[in-house]
């Protein structure tokens, strides 16, 4: 049951995405290579918001849901070694409504989970650091972070 | 007088199972077999009613520790049984015990039907209430947009060919395209750009974060009506 349950809102969570999502943002279950579809792996794509150190760069982002979703919230990773304050060496992003004890509800949808990310991009929470590296610079040279942060952008061009 | 009536009473009670009604000892004997043939009997209705029992912790329960645990308050419920039937005069309680134990059983077998016959009942209210909520939510889906762009208006095409809406969306906003579904993307794409007063060489189309070639249709992407397409101008 818990399993069906997970998989059908997953299927409504695709249909409606397909039908209405922000512009630049890509959010698509897993193809295998049989050709079927994996539901509960997506692969994302996260536009950095215009006006912003982040803005021209499109941040693969792969989301990971278990069969108890939506009573749990999925695992959101960026690539390895992401430079992020707030997000993981592995990849995985810290943010609150991604927190099963903290700000998870099983109302938030995907749309929303990817919109949420992007503000995170834009606006670290220096107060619960997930990895040095970002955090240090963060703090401590403004300016080198934000060259860092538009160097990671140019990494990761847009398809045009 | 009253070992003439004992007998007579003796007489009629064995009269339709055995021809020896003149001899005594012969009577006494066949007293002694009635007993344990009833009891044969009442050992045979207790085993089908541990047989039932298991049946039913099985489909109800589906777990050995539960159905054990019942066979022993069967065999309790045995041991009363014997205990019941032992003090009271032989030839009537064995009788109404096994008219008890047979109404049990149908009793129960009566329950179990009935169960069954609520839980299927309970399935197919299910099914109806999940075809009614498919139905609903097709009829949402189905609502045709008020505004869209017919790229083809020809009566005589549009019998033959399946058409598909599809949206562009844009960073300042979305328009729909109504295509066959094998036709090429070029056609849009132009007809977007001709919208918007922009070159179709400067921009680039996208469906699931992959370019869509011009060449190709929504039938190859899979499109579905309404599906969205984005538009990303080209850096120069």
């Amino acid at each position: 049951m818990s399993g069906g349950i997970a998989r059908g809102r997953l299927a409504e969570e695709r249909k409606a995405w397909r039908k209405n999502h922000p512009h630049g943002f890509v959010a698509k279950p897993e193809t295998l290579a049989d050709g079927t579809v994996n539901l509960m792996i997506w692969h994302c794509t996260i536009p950095g918001k215009q006006g912003t150190d982040w803005e021209g760069g499109y941040f693969p982002l792969t989301l990971h849901f278990s069969e108890d979703y939506p009573s749990k919230p999925p695992k959101c990773k960026f690539p390895q070694g992401f430079f992020h304050p707030n997000v993981y060496p592995s990849g995985t992003v810290c943010l609150s409504i991604l927190n099963e004890d903290s700000g998870w509800r099983p109302a938030i949808t995907v749309k929303q989970i990817l919109v949420g990310i992007q503000d995170l991009l834009d606006q670290p929470n220096p107060a619960d650091p997930a990895q040095t590296d970002g955090y240090h610079l963060f703090i401590q040279d403004p300016t080198e972070y934000k060259r860092r942060v538009r160097l990671q952008a140019k990494q990761y061009p847009p398809i045009v | 007088m009253a070992a003439g009536a004992e007998a007579e009473a003796d007489e009629e009670e064995l009269e339709p199972l055995f021809d020896y009604s003149r001899v005594q000892p012969t009577m006494a004997f066949s007293f002694d077999d009635t007993d344990i043939e009833k009891s044969d009997i009442f050992v045979h209705c207790n085993k089908r009613r541990k047989v039932a029992d298991g049946d039913g912790d099985a489909n109800a329960d589906e777990k050995g520790d539960k159905g054990e645990q019942k066979a022993a308050k069967a065999a309790a419920v045995v041991d009363l049984g014997e205990e019941d039937w032992l003090p009271p005069p032989p030839p009537p309680k064995p009788k109404s015990t096994v008219t008890d134990e047979s109404e049990q059983s149908s009793v129960l077998k009566e329950l179990r039907l009935q169960k069954q016959a609520m839980a299927k009942f309970a399935e197919s209210a299910d099914d109806f209430l999940e075809k009614l909520a498919q139905t609903a939510r097709q009829k949402v889906e189905a609502r045709i947009p008020t505004e869209h762009i017919d790229l083809d208006k020809s009566p005589e095409r549009h019998e033959a060919r399946e058409k598909v809406v599809v949206t562009v969306q844009d960073k300042a906003g979305h328009h729909q395209f109504r295509l066959y579904k094998d036709e090429k993307f070029g056609k849009l794409f132009r007809a977007y750009a001709k919208k918007v007063n922009l070159s179709v060489a400067d921009l680039t189309f996208a469906f699931d974060g992959d370019k869509v070639d011009a060449e190709s249709t929504p039938e190859d992407l899979g499109l579905e009506d309404e599906d969205m397409v984005e538009v990303l101008h080209k850096t120069r």
